[in-house]
């Protein structure tokens, strides 16, 4: 709050007078002056809602001067919940909901009240800002220590929807799933709203003055006594803070964790290059891809880019590239693969060393077959697909790409070092840099010794800002029974969550959203971010926390951050100029150009330390039988930390279209030998009992087809115990059987079946296509040849049908409208689902509703697998309306509750429908989306800050579905109308197709004959879905095609 | 008109038959003598009964096809006012004006107005209902509906029930009640 | 009156070796013996049964008051699964209702001297299903407030009209039209029954009410005359009406394009199969009924051996509709339609539905092809009961078996009701019952005006015959 008082209102209107009109939409992307809102936003937000924030806080801080004698009764007072909320017996999402709603009365915050919304900014409207017209801000957000660009658009000061910063290096204007879904993490009522100390309630001040005593206790012995735990961070501000703090207390330390951290790959290649440094991939150069355990599409700092990349490979007629992956488990990646060879994951390493065994004995690869002796035989897979790949590297020597994962061991990253050197890769496809991270290590390595520091009562302050370790934590460490030890825990904290239960302070963490700092991404660009809101319940930051040990806490981060940098403008090539100008250009474009880092140039691989490395390496890596438990960060809750967005719960993910919960996924043969029933339609599965070590879970298996055998694989973050009401309940805590020594796989588990049955809410609960090929794949080899089956059916498919009477013409209207989706990009990886649900205020309907098969996702990912089960091929197909021209809904509504717009739309009436439900059943695409309860009423006030106006709520009973975003439509016709002109092609974006990472949707206008729809649809690849049944469907599909390695072509 | 004005009550003779054909006879016969206002009352339809007391053919048939046609074409105006000339409106691509959709309806609603006009229009032929009716004053006349044939002559102003009634009994053995209609 | 003794004899038709009407009757004794259920004071039984109906009602008002209160969400349908119970119970009542009209309205036209013991019966049970059918579309909508008069063609606010081309649009006109005509043929032919109600009763309350009811009906043949013409000629609209309504009906699905409803031998098969289930149901209650209300001399084993005769044609036809559906689905050489009819109803999760339907439907009709089953109380009534689940099997499997799994193997979904599904579809039979035990107690079952007709038109025949003998 502070901060903003150095700020005075009153310099604002020169600001305006400067300042061109925001970043709105797509529209003044290239803009560069689209600044100075933020900084207004935030000065005049401040004035106001720090007013309306602080006569919250004399209420509250007057209410505890009344409870003075009994701070219970004050504590007792603050409770976010009526008491028994939290008894409930496995409530569903709904009735949680009716507890938030009573939360947030009971609440009754300034920022969150519906009455108070004029609260927010715009005391003094700049006059290129209109209610009802949204602006859009940029910022960033990473999760992995760097930062990915974002743009938010906010409505009236509130932030209604996360989108891509197309001039971002790690997003290209796209975003991944987590991001689409930061409102909820943002407006969730859950989060932890009050700081105090052991229950009792702190004001900030208060706070401030007691870090202030403990800093000076600290300086003493130079802080010997006092430890920092933070996420891993690549933010300059960060590093600088660490510096000074370091500066000031020489023997305090900084530790980074974070429970989904691969060191395996620091470790590695500082085996290989004698130092650490970090690799950069560039999937745009490479021919050939070889992922080893490395779910490079669907995870990391990476995934978007390199997805965007990736998909560009992927048109036939252009070169293609061909990627292979090993992998225990489907992945995004693994479903993406020209060829999946499916390995336990504690096999890759013998997989790697095959590789570079079966290179070593091709000429001119002497030097890997060195470091492959490394091994001492280890050896894994299949050599005749290993000695295809060696063969396909070879040709494309220079333009080929091996990846190994984060699970993976040093051993591996070492080996695969080498082979991208070996096959001259490096400075081409791979790159490598000094990294850009804190801490080189931020695994279980480097949370081991601060846990033995605890455990030896070295440490009396430990300031956690990284992501709830007690949670996260490797079991061995018993970390939450040691933070119990240590007399001073200040945490900053999201949630009040496992971790908050044993700290003795509790500072209400800012959302990413509410808070001033910076970023770096994956190259080094620095990005500034700027809050989207005042922080709805007063939370505080971590640069605020960590300044207050430079006993700065007061001044803010805001301040603390636009210090820093004017501090650093000169370092910024190219930044001259008055600062003011400079910080509004940076914080504005969300990018700070020219600050991105060069790779090393003269970095010479040790094959002989590897060589000598190996041997070491891989005897500490698992070994032995019994079956192989491979833990994974959940594609949805990642580590957690999402639990509590019911978007992320609720969205199924890309493989096996789980919702709400975690699995034990296993092979079908595994599960045939283990006698896992299946019952129900597929979806009921026996529970498994997995012991490893001295620890056990329960944990209902989940038959996998493509699983490696003798593994199980299984997802982090669920099994939260913390206060976050979503998550309570959902699914089980993998982590519970981690352990530090092998944080991501070992074998010697023992499974046994359980008792009981476990009912999954899949949303897919059939694998195959039962002939039907909806989705089509092919060869490159079939495609190109007309006369093959996979060409006839497209050809099919596209044909011309009879009809009886005439189709009506839409050639004369201005836009007709359509879209086109390509299977050969579409990596379904789920993000359009989550940007589709925000966008259109779809809501969720909890595990039980899932169940019964009422989703109410508008969008949806199918996933079909062909060829055998235990190793099939898979494909994906999005699947929203695709808005029959002969809409089979249409002509069977009762009431015209669902009919045709002039430029072809099928549109949906919400107000005229009384939900006959006949459209749905007359609907072959099954697209349609019934309110069959009342899903949004009892949405909390607070939550319905973040929907967007211009989309309307449905209510119970009504049917409902894919609109191609036509609020997103009108508002762009009504812009070109002012401006006099039509919708330009590229301008006006679906959410599903703006938020996607890998470019695989086209919307537009089908009149226009040069715009990209209209071209994507007269594609060799194009065809209907049902074409047959002659409902002219707009959305229209291109087969996706393999580029099958001819040496491993099937049949 | 002979009493100075007012009330002036209706009168029957009211004659009792074993069977209907009895009845039936001797309803042909009065009619022959010239009465005019005769009429039956019987437990069931008897066959025949038309003819007996000289009825022209039934007017219901009509009626009831006048009903139908109406429904029909009210049906398709109404359809073709609605979808075509109000509200018309691209519906999944069908074309605004299809007759073919037309005829479920246009053939319900015949029946419909077919159906109700048979029936209102038979209450309008019978005016009914009718709570009281001279007849029931009869002391006998509950067995109309349960065993009863009965022959019914209302006495015209000026001549004497009496004289009707003799005439009856004179045609066959029958029980005659004479009534006259009460005052209300 | 003279050969009472004769009459015996005499009332028998000759061309029937089971007699329509047993033992020597006049006017006087049947009014007296068919009325008399009328007049006698309910027994045991009755009230037993009365109170099992007031307990299903209760469970319909509970289902009910459910389902508005939280929404459809509490029935067992879901996407794909639009449609279940609401639509299934809808059809069944439909069809249930159709051989009411039928027995009263064709056999009246076919002239079948057979029906009149049974029409009155049978009418009111046309009557009672169609009011638990309409209760079905009203309930089973999403906003329930609104489909009870956004459908009707009235001009509203919104500017906008019902879409015609909807066969739900078609459904509304259908099954009002079937329910208004079908109570005004009913109350028709109830008239002069209310009159000898109004003239046989003792007690004066009684009087008034029979007295209302009858509009001061006094068998004049004036009216006689009109009277016949106007309720031969509703028998002659409801005819092609009851066809009509199920075939539209039918058209609920057929017009659509989802495999296993899009079916160009739905009209007949349905109008079939509603009347197989009629016929059945007509059964069911009969067999008890005339044990109960000593109607035995006039609904004889001759209206039960037809009505079984009846429910082996028709149900040889529904038979047979099973077997055209299965031969298309083949023959079309679509994938779905085959898919459908060949792996997922028999095959799939709901295969067993599927199956009891073929038995009940198919296979058990077939015992009524001997005498000794058309003419045992016992097989007749359990064949027809069965009959009754079987037909609702088949709307199970049209409806709801058909969309579990249709175009998309990625939306196949499972169906399964919930126990507001069950409460609701009971909660109608009790509703039923409760109207029919009502219609027991305060109207005569037996249309008595024309079973003296008949018996008297028997007698002429008789009498006929007897002086061609002399002669």
């Amino acid at each position: 709050m502070s901060s903003h008082d150095q700020d005075p209102p009153q310099d604002h209107p020169e600001d305006h007078a400067r300042s061109t009109s925001p970043r709105q939409g797509e529209g003044a992307s290239a803009s560069p002056r689209r600044i100075s809102l933020p900084i207004v936003d935030e000065a005049l937000a401040a004035t106001e809602t720090a007013s309306g924030a602080v006569r919250e806080q004399r209420k509250y801080w007057r209410s505890i001067a009344e409870k003075e004698g009994s701070p219970k009764l004050a504590a007792a007072a603050l409770r976010e919940f009526p008491p028994g909320a939290s008894e409930l017996p496995e409530v569903s999402r709904r009735s949680f909901m009716k507890l938030f709603g009573g939360g947030a009365a009971a609440a009754g915050l300034a920022a969150c009240h519906p009455s108070d919304e004029q609260a927010i900014p715009f005391v003094r409207r700049p006059e290129e800002v209109t209610p009802g017209n949204a602006l859009h801000f940029a910022t960033a957000y990473g999760v992995e220590g760097y930062g990915r660009g974002l743009l938010v658009e906010s409505h009236e000061g509130r932030p209604t929807k996360i989108e891509g910063n197309p001039d971002h290096h790690d997003s290209l204007g796209a975003t991944i799933r987590y991001e689409q879904a930061l409102l909820q993490g943002l407006y969730d009522n859950d989060r932890a709203k009050q700081l105090k100390h052991k229950d009792e309630p702190l004001s900030w001040n208060t706070f401030l003055g007691q870090m202030a005593t403990l800093a000076g206790r600290h300086a003493a012995d130079g802080g010997a006594k006092l430890r920092f735990l933070t996420d891993p961070t690549a933010s300059p501000l960060q590093l600088e803070l660490r510096k000074r703090i370091l500066e000031k207390f020489p023997k305090a330390k900084f530790t980074s964790y974070s429970s989904i951290a691969g060191d395996g790959a620091a470790d590695g290649l500082r085996l290989a290059y004698g130092k650490y440094v970090e690799a950069r991939h560039e999937l745009t150069r490479a021919a050939v891809i070889v992922s080893l355990d490395a779910d490079f599409l669907g995870e990391g700092p990476e995934s978007v880019r390199a997805m965007r990349q990736f998909a560009s490979g992927r048109l036939p007629g252009a070169p293609m590239n061909r990627l292979y992956v090993v992998e225990p488990a489907l992945t995004v990646t693994g479903m993406s693969a020209d060829h999946r060879l499916r390995l336990r994951a504690g096999d890759v390493a013998g997989f790697a060393l095959a590789l570079a065994a079966e290179l070593g004995r091709r000429p001119g690869f002497a030097q890997l077959a060195g470091i492959a002796s490394g091994g001492h035989g280890v050896t894994a897979g299949d050599p005749k697909w290993i000695s295809a790949v060696a063969s396909d590297l070879i040709k494309h020597r220079g333009q080929s790409l091996l990846m190994a994962g984060r699970r993976q061991s040093a051993a591996v990253h070492a080996v695969v070092a080498a082979l991208n050197a070996a096959l001259d890769n490096v400075g081409t496809t791979v790159t490598y840099a000094t990294p850009l991270l804190a801490d080189p290590l931020s695994g279980p390595k480097a949370l081991a010794p601060l846990a033995e520091e605890i455990a030896a009562g070295q440490v009396d302050t430990l300031v956690i800002t990284a992501y709830n370790p007690a949670y996260t934590a490797p079991a061995d460490l018993k970390f939450d029974k040691l933070l119990a030890r240590v007399p001073n825990t200040i945490y900053c904290a999201a949630y009040e969550d496992e971790t908050a239960a044993v700290c003795s302070y509790i500072v209400p963490a800012a959302h990413q959203l509410e808070s001033w700092g910076d970023a770096r991404a994956t190259d080094g660009t620095i990005s500034i971010v700027q809050p989207l809101i005042a922080p709805l319940w007063g939370g505080h930051t971590d640069i605020e926390i960590l300044s207050a040990f430079l006993g700065e806490g007061d001044l803010g981060a805001y301040e603390v951050l636009r210090r820093s940098w004017a501090a650093k403008q000169a370092t910024v090539p190219g930044a001259t100029g008055e600062f003011d100008q400079v910080w509004e250009k940076w914080v504005g474009d969300g990018v700070i150009v020219g600050t991105e880092t060069t790779p090393e140039a003269a970095l010479t691989l040790d094959g002989a330390a590897i060589q000598q490395g190996l041997g070491a390496l891989l005897a500490a890596g698992p070994k032995g039988g019994g079956v192989e438990i491979a833990f994974v960060p959940d594609y949805k809750v990642l580590d957690g930390r999402f639990a509590n967005s019911a978007w992320l719960q609720e969205l199924p993910d890309p493989v096996h279209k789980i919702t709400w919960d975690n699995a034990a996924l296993l092979s079908p043969a595994m599960a045939k030998s283990l006698g896992v029933e299946v019952e129900r339609d597929n979806d009921t599965f026996s529970v498994l009992v997995i012991e490893y070590k001295d620890r056990r879970v329960h944990a209902p298996a989940l038959i996998a087809p493509g699983h490696a055998d003798d593994s199980i694989t299984l997802a982090l973050g669920y099994g939260r115990t913390g206060s976050e009401s979503v998550a309570d309940g959902v699914g089980f805590n993998a982590g519970l059987l981690r352990g530090s020594d092998a944080p991501w796989f070992d074998r010697g588990a023992q499974v046994s079946l359980a008792t009981g049955m476990h009912l999954f809410g899949l949303t897919q609960n059939h694998w195959s296509m039962e002939n039907r090929e909806p989705a089509i794949a092919t060869s490159l080899a079939d495609f190109e040849n007309p006369r093959s089956e996979a060409r006839e059916l497209i050809e099919e498919r596209r044909a011309a049908l009879p009809t009886i009477h005439e189709p009506h013409d839409y050639s004369k209207e201005q836009y007709k409208w359509g879209m086109a989706i390509d299977l050969g990009k579409c990596t379904g990886c789920s993000t359009c689902i989550v940007a589709c649900q925000s966008e259109n205020n779809i809501p969720t309907v909890g595990r039980d509703q899932v169940v019964r098969g009422r989703e109410m996702q508008w969008l949806r990912v199918d996933r079909y697998y062909s060829g055998e089960l235990e190793d099939p091929e898979v494909i994906v197909q999005p699947l929203a309306c695709v808005h029959c021209e002969t809409a089979p809904c249409e002509y069977v509504c009762p009431v015209n509750a669902t009919v045709h717009s002039d430029e072809g739309l099928n549109e949906m009436v919400y107000n005229r429908c009384v939900g006959t439900r006949y459209c749905s059943n007359n609907c072959p695409y099954k697209v349609r989306r019934f309110n069959f309860l009342d899903f949004t009423s009892e949405t909390p006030a607070v939550r319905r800050l973040g929907m967007n106006p211009e989309v309307t709520v449905r209510s119970r009973g009504v049917m409902e579905k894919c609109t191609y975003c036509v609020q997103r439509i009108e508002r762009k016709r009504i812009e070109t109308r002012v401006a006099g002109r039509l919708i330009e092609d590229g301008e006006l974006k679906t959410a599903c197709q703006q938020s996607c990472p890998a470019g695989a949707i086209e919307f537009g206008n089908l009149n226009d004959l040069k715009s990209r729809v209209t071209k994507a649809q007269g594609d060799e690849r194009r065809y209907d879905l049902l074409h047959e049944l002659g409902t002219r469907p707009r959305t229209a599909y291109l087969a996706r095609v393999r580029n099958l390695n001819p040496e491993l072509a099937k049949g | 008109m002979s009493h100075g004005g007012g009330f002036e009550p209706r009168r029957y003779v009211i004659g009792q038959f074993a069977g209907p054909e009895a009845m039936l006879d001797a309803t042909r016969k009065m009619r022959e003598r010239g009465h005019k206002k005769l009429d039956t009352h019987t437990p069931y339809p008897v066959h025949g009964i038309e003819e007996a007391l000289g009825l022209g053919r039934a007017k219901i048939p009509t009626i009831v096809l006048c009903g139908a046609i109406t429904g029909a074409c009210l049906a398709y105006a109404l359809i073709y006012f609605m979808n075509v000339v109000d509200f018309p409106i691209n519906v999944a691509n069908r074309p605004i004006h299809s007759p073919p959709a037309n005829i479920p309806i246009m053939f319900e609603l015949a029946v419909l107005l077919g159906g109700t006009s048979s029936f209102f229009g038979l209450m309008a032929l019978m005016r009914l209902p009718e709570p009281y009716h001279p007849v029931f004053e009869a002391e006998s006349f509950w067995r109309a509906s349960i065993d009863g044939f009965f022959l019914s002559i209302e006495v015209p102003a000026g001549q004497s029930p009496e004289a009707v009634a003799a005439e009856l009994k004179s045609l066959s053995d029958v029980s005659i009640e004479i009534v006259e209609e009460s005052e209300r | 009156m003279a050969s009472t003794a004769t009459s015996a004899s005499t009332t028998r038709d000759p061309l029937e070796p089971i007699p329509l009407i047993e033992g020597a009757q006049t006017d006087e004794s049947l009014n007296t013996s068919l009325l008399d259920h009328v007049w006698r004071s309910p027994g045991k039984g009755w009230w037993t049964l009365f109170g099992l109906a007031l307990a299903g009602l209760g469970l319909l008002v509970v289902g009910i008051t459910v389902t508005l209160w939280k929404g459809i969400g509490m029935w067992g349908n879901n996407i794909p699964v639009g449609w279940a119970f609401g639509i299934i119970n809808f059809v069944w009542w439909i069809g249930i209702g159709h051989a009411g009209t039928l027995i009263s309205a064709i056999l009246l036209l076919l002239q079948q001297k057979w029906r009149t013991s049974i029409n009155r019966f049978s009418e009111a049970m046309t009557l009672f299903a169609v009011i638990c059918a309409l209760l079905f579309p009203l309930i089973h909508t999403g906003r329930p407030w609104f489909a009870a008069y956004w459908l009707m063609p009235y001009p509203s606010v919104q500017g906008i009209w019902p879409q015609f081309k909807s066969p739900l649009v078609w459904d509304v006109f259908a099954v009002s039209t079937y329910f208004t005509i079908s109570l005004l043929f009913w109350f028709l032919g109830l008239i002069p029954d209310l009159a000898s109600l109004r003239d046989s009763s003792r007690k004066p309350l009684q009087k008034v009410i029979y007295g209302a009811l009858a509009l001061g009906w006094r068998g004049s043949g004036r009216h006689w005359a009109e009277y016949k013409w106007a309720y031969l000629l509703l028998a002659g609209l409801s005819t092609p009406l009851v066809l009509s309504v199920h075939t539209i009906v039918s058209f609920d699905f057929a017009v659509s394009i989802l495999p296993g409803w899009h079916t160009t031998v739905f009209p007949p098969y349905f109008v079939a199969g509603a009347v197989f289930s009629g016929f059945a149901m007509v059964v069911t209650w009969m067999v008890p009924a005339r044990q109960f209300l000593g109607l035995k001399h006039v609904v004889t084993m001759k209206h039960l051996e037809n009505m079984n005769k009846v429910i082996l044609a028709t149900g040889l036809m529904v038979g047979y509709g099973y077997a055209m559906e299965h031969f298309i689905a083949w023959y079309s050489g679509s994938k779905y339609e085959f898919a459908e009819f060949f792996e997922v109803r028999q095959r799939g999760p709901l295969a067993p539905v599927y199956w009891l339907m073929m038995f009940c439907n198919v296979v058990v009709p077939n015992i009524f092809w001997w005498r000794k089953a058309r003419t045992n109380l016992l097989i007749m009534w359990v064949a027809a009961l069965l009959v009754n689940v079987g037909m609702w099997c088949e709307r199970f499997t049209i409806i709801a078996t058909s969309l579990h799994r249709d175009f998309l193997p990625s939306k196949w979904e499972l169906y399964a009701p919930t126990w507001v599904d069950w409460s609701i579809y009971i909660g109608t039979i009790g509703l039923f019952s409760t109207l029919f035990l009502l219609f027991l107690k305060f109207v005569p079952a037996v249309a008595v005006t024309e079973v003296k007709e008949l018996r008297h038109e028997l007698a002429h025949q008789a009498h006929g015959h007897a002086e061609e003998a002399h002669g």
